[in-house]
């Protein structure tokens, strides 16, 4: 039998590897095969081990329903699915394995209830995540990894941008804008050296879609920006990829090297007279690097700032030369499509979103993790079918679209189809793919407010409009979240936001307001309760907080008052206890302490 | 060379031909129509940083940036389309709510003529004393006499005050006035040539001889009527001779007259000719006949002989009338006429002097040296009394009866209202009384102009024009009635600029120019090092109160120079060039509105001969680019992110300083006084 360690970087962040080196000591005599993959995309199940074998050494009375229905890379049925393991698990998972009786672990497997999150999706991006060992270049050739760009070899560029053109392919970075479109503008651009840059600088919070990528499928990516380079005439090509990321960079790393290695990567490509490198460049961490002009600037070594367009990067990129930017997502696409047909990747979706979308389903959801669906779901669909649904029997309230850039949606408008012109609709955007999922203990304007506070501190500083309006949003959603608005703060608000959506330089000034404007669109209640009567209806607002004892329900057991740390609360024992407001610092231990739910939050 | 394809495109409904390829920033321009901007410079390209140069294209979503966007054929530019104000006026706000800088600096500000104070205390500083008395005289005639007088609420503002005290901007004033005659090196004023109109200025105080000052300059001809046998007004006839020697005095009004303004004296109106007549002689009249009749006490006795007006009694010393007031004096009153009076009484020969004032010494109105000064002669003052009632024996003073005062609530200034103490009463035996408790204006002959509710003229507060066309009034006898010198010839010079424009058929409106202010306390100026302020040579107390010799002795050059030295010049040195400020006040930007935290302001540092205030900067880039590009040093960069972005020198080296060529493109091309070029 064979265990594979679900090790992206959730993975590994919630043990993976400790489990993996606990079976791998017991496993001296290599009685069981022991692999790895990248991010299966549940990441609340994390970490998670795969158990791949005959189906005839596992009992059928004991079979799983993951047992033929599922099957690794390479075809092998995969037989049980195990979920949050730790390192004492160890033992009895190396045991079943090597017995090939699963019956021990049974209580680690995946529910069924769980593995509707995987059933429900459709992946073509995330084809190959969490099913192939990443760091093999024979895993990814296995499950035709590399077929398409042989296949590209025989064709025209002309004919491999008219195959994009069929499947309707946009860019999934965020702004939706045709891939065939790019790429023949940049085929046309004059200029003797073109270049190629792959955007994976995902600044977003809350989004990984390019991280689990790139971690989990790095082979991918380099055969769709293979196929892009020689549609467009690109010869040299970058990987613009955060600093933050490693893991995702060391796998890139070895995946160039082995596909420069096997001829894939450099001169004469397979014998073909085309030529390609890739490089990566490590982003220092700056979000407006994501901004394709900032990230040129940054790529030829200068401070990440956006340039004026026009001229585009298909004119005037890199080193002033003919470029074309696209997002890893995008770019995970391509090799689909070429050995699908763009036909078949236009038969998902909608009249104007085709194909599917990665999201990183994120928040107040049951089942936060990586999700791919075919365009068209509803957010319904997508957050109550694959996410489960709030957890801890909390309420929906909204969920953010788009990170920083994005708005939020509201309850009432679930049903809105993922769609770039509906979300686009709604005051919010489909963007790169974060999906934050708010309950009803989230305030809006709290979560505006951090928003603002991130787009702020990511302003590269250069135009007036972002750099300074910006930070004034931020002083005024500030002041109204601690209780000191002041009436027409919404309105000067909403004409910052109208302001800085007009003059700002580049998309992230001119959609930085985007959170401010959908929360006063849909939550404009929540605003004036701040500003009208120092109330925070979510109970989030620290400053706005008031705990209060009900006399009823006290016993006078005295816990609080011990455990406050200001001694804002008195009382005898065996009777009632009062806080003092004007001493209580909002920190909520007398809540967690009472046993008789006697403390209220107003 | 190939000639590049014309493109026809319309700007603000003008048809504009351009070459392709031009900006629309480009275009507009040779249609004479300027798009302001901040962060543009030709010869770099465009930048796109300030947003101020954004304007509105007919079908296009977008806002575009003019310094960048191309001309297109048959674009329709909108340049001051209500969208494109608007955004351009939001990047101004913006930026104004984060610039932490003084256009001007409080003593200007705080000078009701806004005297520019910092430049002549600098010109001091350096030595070009006669440059000093011309930066005075661009706002008034008499800076000899106005220096000597003045309660200088330019002083009261000065920032200096929160370092120990404040400049001696007065006194600095005056003795370049001073300097300047003695050396006879004053600039000769120049004189437009004529205009053919005339004007008839009624009141040759400080408010008509402003006046007359500037319509002459502007080629008007004009004539100054007054009352008295002299010209000055209260600085002659109000002010005592120990404060402004009257010789002084005219010097500075001669030089007036020798701008061929023509002065007529002992000419009252209603006496010697009625006000319609008067105005026919005149295309344009001004009236600023001042405020000379005493505020009577309203007690009884006032009637009574050896009962005298304040301002009456000073007049009576000047013209020679030789007042008999006795031995026993007193003066009722706190304010700086009180202090002329009791000072002037002791050097008549009273041998005791009482000043009566109700409340304490700590409200009075009068300068706090004027009353130090005052007791250094022999003055003694009786706080917290009131008159009750001036007692009279044979129709002539014999004593006053005193009420007893407490000090009790403050009023609406703040200042403690005194309340009467029931029943506490105090006679002192007196052979005279000098009520200095106010003066005011005498309506008599000018029955044609409206009047306020308190009998002063009916004056517009903004150009001084009156319900009669052609006649303006200001100074004392207008509205609120008197006050300083300064404030009158603050008036005078609005007037005078409505005078201007009316004779030359257009109007006069004031507007209240948009600044940028600095609020600062002591902290801010905890590490400058202290300097005592130049303390004024004096006469002994024993000596000058026997005679009208001026008691000050004046600074001398060196004393003044270092003086004008501790100047922090708060006001901006960059405010005459400084684009920003231009914009903002032709967008109406509001400088508070979007004000917030400040972005990250270190003080100065140097680069060979580059001061850099960092506060000030729009981050433009314009120092960092012409840096790299048109000096190939590349020295500056932008260092942080977001709001807290700054310039320095790049990577913070300070070996940039080594480097540097002194070349000073940096600071030529800095849009408004973050960089400075030092000696």
């Amino acid at each position: 039998m064979k265990l594979v360690f679900g090790e992206g970087s959730c993975g590994i962040a919630a043990g993976a590897r400790k489990v993996r080196a606990a079976v791998e000591k017991l496993n001296a005599d290599g009685a069981v095969e022991v692999g790895i993959t990248g991010c299966i995309g549940m990441c609340y199940l994390e970490p998670i081990v795969d158990v791949y074998g005959e189906p005839g050494t596992y009992p059928p009375s004991e079979a799983s329903a993951e047992g033929g229905s599922m099957r690794g890379g390479n075809g092998e049925p995969l037989l049980a699915r195990l979920v949050r393991v730790q390192e004492k698990d160890a033992e009895r998972i190396y045991k079943a394995a090597a017995s090939g009786v699963l019956s021990g672990v049974k209580d680690l497997e995946i529910s069924a209830d769980d593995k509707e999150f995987l059933e429900k999706q459709t992946r073509i991006a995330l084809r190959h995540c969490g099913l192939i060992d990443p760091e093999d270049i024979a895993a990814y050739e296995a499950v035709d990894g590399y077929k398409a760009i042989r296949k590209v070899l025989t064709m025209t560029p002309e004919d491999v941008i008219a195959e994009i053109k069929v499947s309707g392919l946009a860019g999934r970075g965020g702004a939706g804008f045709p891939t065939w479109f790019k790429w023949n503008a940049a085929r046309n651009a004059k200029g003797d050296q073109k270049y190629l840059i792959c955007n994976a600088d995902e600044g977003d919070p809350g989004a990984f879609m390019d991280r689990a990528v790139i971690e989990s499928d790095p082979h991918s990516l380099i055969e769709g920006m293979l196929i892009a380079a020689y549609a467009i005439g690109a010869t040299k090509a970058f990987v613009y990829v955060r600093a933050e990321y490693p893991l995702a960079i060391v796998r890139l790393e070895k995946a160039l090297a082995a596909a420069k290695k096997a001829g894939l990567l450099g001169e004469n490509i397979l014998g073909s007279g085309f030529s390609c490198d890739i490089r990566i460049k490590a982003g220092a961490g700056a979000f407006v690097c994501g901004e394709e002009t900032a990230l040129i600037e940054s790529l030829e070594g200068n401070r990440g700032m956006p340039r004026l367009k026009p001229p585009f990067p298909a004119e005037k990129g890199y080193t002033q030369a003919p470029s074309n930017i696209n997002n890893v997502e995008t770019f995970a696409n391509v090799a689909w499509i070429i050995l699908n047909g763009g036909a078949a990747f236009a038969a998902m979706g909608t009249e104007t979103s085709k194909g599917t979308k990665v999201f990183a389903l994120t928040g107040k959801i049951k089942r936060g993790g990586l999700v791919e669906i075919p365009m068209g779901l509803t957010l319904r669909d997508v957050i109550f079918g694959i996410g489960g649904g709030i957890r801890d029997g909390g309420t929906f309230k909204a969920v953010q679209m788009g990170g920083p850039s994005g708005g939020c949606i509201p309850e009432h408008l679930l049903d809105t189809l993922i769609d770039y012109k509906a979300l686009g609709a709604t005051g919010a955007i489909m963007g790169s793919g974060g999906m934050v999922v708010m309950d009803s203990h989230t305030c809006m304007v709290n979560m505006a407010r951090f928003f603002l506070d991130f787009t702020a501190k990511e302003s590269c500083g250069k135009c007036v409009h972002c750099r300074i309006g910006t930070k004034r949003m931020h002083e005024i959603l500030t002041r109204i979240t601690e209780g000191k608005g002041r009436e027409g703060d919404v309105e000067l608000l909403q004409e910052l936001c109208n302001g800085i959506k007009a003059g700002a330089l580049c998309g992230l000034g001119q959609t930085a307001p985007n959170p401010v404007l959908t929360t006063i669109r849909y939550f404009r209640d929540e605003y004036d309760a701040h500003i009208r009567e120092a109330r925070c209806p979510a109970h989030e607002c620290a400053v706005l907080k008031k705990f209060e004892i009900d006399p009823a329900k006290c016993k006078g057991c005295t816990m609080c008052a011990k455990k406050c740390p200001v001694g804002a609360i008195s009382g005898e024992p065996k009777k009632p206890h009062a806080i003092d407001q004007s001493k209580c610092i909002k920190c909520g231990q007398c809540v967690a302490t009472c046993k008789f739910g006697a403390v209220s939050v107003g | 060379m190939e000639t590049p394809e014309l493109i026809t495109l319309e700007i603000d409904g003008q048809s504009v031909s351009v070459p392709a390829g031009t900006t629309i920033f480009e275009a507009a321009k040779t249609a004479g129509i300027e798009i302001p901007n901040l962060c543009y410079l030709k010869e770099l390209g465009p930048y796109g940083a300030c947003g101020v140069c954004v304007v509105e294209v007919e079908n296009c979503p977008k806002m575009l940036r003019a310094c960048s966007a191309k001309v297109a054929p048959g674009m329709v530019v909108h340049t001051k389309s209500e969208k494109a104000l608007a955004t351009r006026k939001l990047a101004l706000e913006l930026l104004m709510g984060d610039h932490d800088g003084d256009c001007q600096g409080p003593c200007k500000l705080n000078c009701p003529a806004h005297t520019d104070c910092q430049k002549y205390v600098k010109e001091i500083a350096e030595g070009r004393f006669a440059d000093a008395v011309a930066t005075i005289k661009e706002t008034f005639p008499l800076p000899a006499a106005i220096g000597r007088v003045c309660p200088h609420p330019c002083e009261k503002a000065c920032r200096r005050n929160l370092v120990e005290e404040p400049i001696s901007i007065a006194q600095l004033k005056y003795f370049a006035a001073d300097q300047v005659r003695k050396d006879g090196n004053e600039h000769p004023i120049k004189v437009a040539a004529p205009t053919g109109k005339k004007v008839g200025i009624i009141g040759g105080g400080p408010a008509g001889l402003t006046a007359a000052f500037k319509l002459a300059q502007w080629g008007h001809a004009v004539t100054v009527y007054d009352q008295m046998p002299e010209m000055g007004g209260m600085l002659r006839y109000g002010i005592p001779e120990y404060r402004l020697p009257k010789a002084i005095l005219k010097a500075e009004t001669d030089a007036i007259a020798a701008l061929g303004v023509t002065f007529v004296n002992d000419f009252k109106i209603g006496r010697d000719a009625d006000f319609a007549k008067f105005r026919s002689w005149f295309d344009a009249v001004i009236v600023a006949n001042g405020a000379w009749k005493s505020t009577a006490m309203r007690v009884k006795g006032e009637e009574l002989q050896g009962v005298w007006g304040g301002i009456d009694f000073l007049r009576a010393v000047v013209t020679g009338e030789k007042p008999d007031i006795g031995e026993r004096v007193a003066i009722v009153g706190g304010g700086n006429t009180a202090m002329d009076a009791c000072r002037t009484a002791v050097r008549v020969g009273a041998k005791e002097v009482f000043v009566v004032y109700r409340r304490t010494r700590k409200e009075m109105p009068a300068e706090d040296i004027e009353i130090t000064e005052a007791e250094e002669e022999g003055v003694k003052f009786k706080f917290l009394y009131a008159p009750d009632e001036i007692l009279g024996k044979d129709g002539k003073v014999c004593g006053m009866r005193l009420q007893v005062m407490e000090l009790g609530e403050p009023d609406e200034r703040g200042r403690r209202k005194p309340v009467p103490v029931a029943g506490k009463f105090e006679e002192i035996a007196l052979d005279s009384v000098i009520a200095a408790i106010g003066q005011r204006n005498d309506p008599e002959g000018f029955a044609d102009l409206p009047q306020t509710q308190k009998g002063t003229i009916a004056a517009d507060e903004g150009n001084f024009s009156t319900a009669l066309p052609g006649v303006f009034a200001c100074g004392d006898t207008v509205n609120k009635g008197a006050g300083i010198a300064i404030g009158a010839i603050a008036q005078a010079n609005e007037a005078a600029l409505a005078v201007d424009a009316y004779l030359r058929g257009g109007e006069y409106r004031p507007v209240k120019p948009i600044l940028s202010e600095r609020e600062l306390t002591e902290k801010d100026f905890a590490d400058r090092p202290r300097i005592a302020r130049a303390k004024m040579p004096q006469r002994p107390p024993e000596e000058r109160r026997n005679d009208f010799k001026e008691v000050n002795l004046g600074l001398s050059p060196e004393v003044a120079q270092a003086e004008a030295k501790r100047c922090l010049e708060c006001g901006c040195h960059d405010f005459e060039e400084c684009k920003l400020i231009r914009y903002a006040n032709l967008l109406q930007a509001d400088c508070k509105r979007l004000h917030g935290d400040y972005h990250p302001g270190f003080v100065e540092q140097k680069l060979v001969t580059i001061e850099r205030n960092q506060r000030k900067c729009v981050l433009c880039n314009l120092c960092v680019r012409v840096c790299a590009e048109q000096a190939k040093q590349g020295l500056l960069g932008l260092v942080g992110r977001g709001f807290k972005t700054v310039i320095k020198p790049e990577f913070q080296n300070p070996g940039a300083t080594a480097v540097c060529k002194d070349c000073h493109l940096c600071a030529d091309n800095c849009p408004t006084g973050a960089l400075k070029v030092i000696g």
